[in-house]
């Protein structure tokens, strides 16, 4: 089976974590270790720095590595720091980005259709996902909050829930699954006993990506529990890779 | 990797043959704040038989909440002796009911120890509340499960290394190994013979469960995993998945708690 990994960070965090690769190269020889063959990536410097100064060296740092595709940090347009859309596809084109990401903690933005109705919009005409870690949050809203804030203004867009959390999240993310369905969630933490059969039971398979949460969390956990998983064989490389490559595959740039 | 038979025989078939599991650290029964779809004793046997895990050990969901439900473990072990032995859940908050429930607790079969879930009940582990229990397993070397948290006022490994040190026959187990508070929860357990780091939930952090065997050993480490909440085959891939040698894997597995549960099995 094939592991595209859709969360995975390289780079050397500003806080650093017990074990980081920190560069592609590293990155490469830690999936080589894992059995991972390729990987959705951000660089650390995206969330810790500004994401003008970490999409550069995103880029740099990624630039014709085979296996590794990049997501490009967002920012609300209006401040004029993000490039315009058209330099951004071009960059994207050039640089193998195949997604954003979006951390409104850390670069203090809201994600209302105010700040980002346009790039919301963009995003949505080009089939771009947008990825989003659960504990972030912007403007006193946060978590499932959030994401139900972000759908309700932007009900078609693609967008991956990250590291959902392992104490008990089912309540919370049911019925945003069901009412959008462009909503996705990574199996970084879905340790739930049972978790990944119950919810492919009840909605299908198409809806859960591989995802490692690296390099802070353990990627065997996934890998095992994934393989593993009492689902068909069909449905464990939906999860594996084929989810995400049909994402991509939409993608327009 | 894929060069050590544990991983292979993981990877391929869910258990391994030469490698079994020990659960040192369930629960059993449905909860408040998550929706389980294994909760059942049946569901977590099948979930066992599926990840290769021979032997839990539980405390009930029920009994976390109010101790009068600990005597209800009683029937699950009776039912399935093979499988299951029981942690008494210990409340401080209901400390005229503690030297009644240590009474039952002396009677009753299957049981290997005392559970704490201090930051919940919210008294410390140093609690004289706690200390009946404490003395008795003292007394009976037997095993106190402890939910512990990194630098927690509850359940600290600074607090849990108080008690180690006044009671030196029981064996505390450090649930979640101190989540966060890594270095400290690690000393304690290479320091104190009576110590040892349960994996549940700890499992996920990478590169943890090396620095563990680094500078505690293998030795001191304990397999668990909260179930129903965390399907195994999720911490046993964070195990396997480290950069440990095999013997590692074999001694938290299994070996360690075989040796822990030797009198009582």
């Amino acid at each position: 089976m094939k592991f595209f990994d859709c969360n995975v960070c390289f780079g050397r965090p500003m806080i650093r974590p017990i074990r980081f690769a920190e560069t592609a190269k590293d990155l490469l020889k830690e999936m080589d270790f894992y059995g991972i063959d390729e990987a959705l990536v951000f660089h650390s410097r995206q969330r810790d720095d500004s994401p003008v100064v970490g999409n550069e060296i995103l880029l740099n740092e990624i630039k014709d590595v085979e296996r590794l595709y990049g997501t490009f940090a967002i920012l609300p347009p209006q401040t004029g720091e993000m490039d315009s859309f058209e330099d951004l596809l071009e960059k994207m084109r050039l640089g193998n980005i195949r997604a954003f990401r979006a951390f409104p903690s850390e670069h203090k933005f809201l994600m209302t259709r105010v700040a980002l109705g346009s790039l919301y919009d963009f995003m949505i005409e080009r089939n771009i996902p947008l990825f989003i870690p659960i504990n972030e949050s912007c403007g006193g809203i946060s978590g499932w909050y959030l994401i139900e804030q972000i759908l309700s203004n932007a009900p078609d867009l693609t967008l991956v829930v990250v590291e959902h959390g392992s104490w008990g999240q089912d309540r919370f993310f049911r019925p945003l699954i069901e009412k959008y369905e462009n909503l996705y969630l990574d199996i970084s933490r879905y340790e739930l006993d049972g978790g990944i059969s119950d919810f492919c039971a009840k909605y299908g398979a198409e809806r859960l990506l591989f995802g490692t949460g690296y390099p802070w969390w353990n990627p065997g956990g996934p890998i095992l529990m994934l393989t593993q998983a009492d689902v068909t064989t069909r449905e464990r490389e939906k999860i594996a890779s084929g989810n995400l490559k049909r994402i991509f595959g939409r993608v327009r740039i | 990797m894929r060069s050590s038979q544990i991983v292979r025989e993981f990877m391929e078939n869910g258990k391994s043959k030469t490698c079994p599991v020990i659960d040192m650290h369930t629960h059993l029964g449905p909860y408040q704040g998550i929706y389980f779809p294994n909760p059942s004793p049946e569901d977590m046997i099948r979930t066992m038989d599926r990840c290769g895990v021979t032997m839990a050990v539980s405390s009930s969901h029920a009994a976390l909440i109010d101790s009068r439900e600990n005597i209800k473990m009683v029937d699950t072990v009776k039912r399935y002796p093979d499988r299951f032995r029981a942690y008494w859940v210990i409340n401080p908050n209901y400390p005229e009911d503690i030297e009644e429930e240590i009474r039952q607790f002396s009677k009753a079969e299957g049981f290997v120890g005392f559970k704490f879930l201090s930051d919940y009940h919210r008294y410390p582990v140093t609690s004289p509340r706690y200390e009946p229990a404490l003395k008795y397993a003292d007394e009976h070397g037997l095993i106190v499960l402890l939910h512990t948290w990194g630098y927690s006022s509850y359940d600290s490994p600074k607090l849990v290394e108080k008690i180690a040190v006044r009671y030196p026959n029981a064996v505390f187990l450090m649930g979640h190994s101190g989540y966060g508070e890594w270095e400290k929860a690690i000393q304690v357990a290479r320091d104190n013979l009576n110590v040892y780091l349960e994996l549940t939930a700890a499992y996920a952090v990478n590169g943890v469960i090396e620095w563990m065997v680094r500078e505690a050993g293998s030795e001191k480490i304990l397999f668990g995993t909260d179930l129903p909440w965390f399907d195994p085959h999720y911490g046993i891939g964070c195990i396997i998945f480290s950069r440990i040698t095999d013997e590692d894997r074999h001694n938290i597995l299994h070996r360690n708690a075989e040796q822990l549960l030797q009198r009582f099995i």
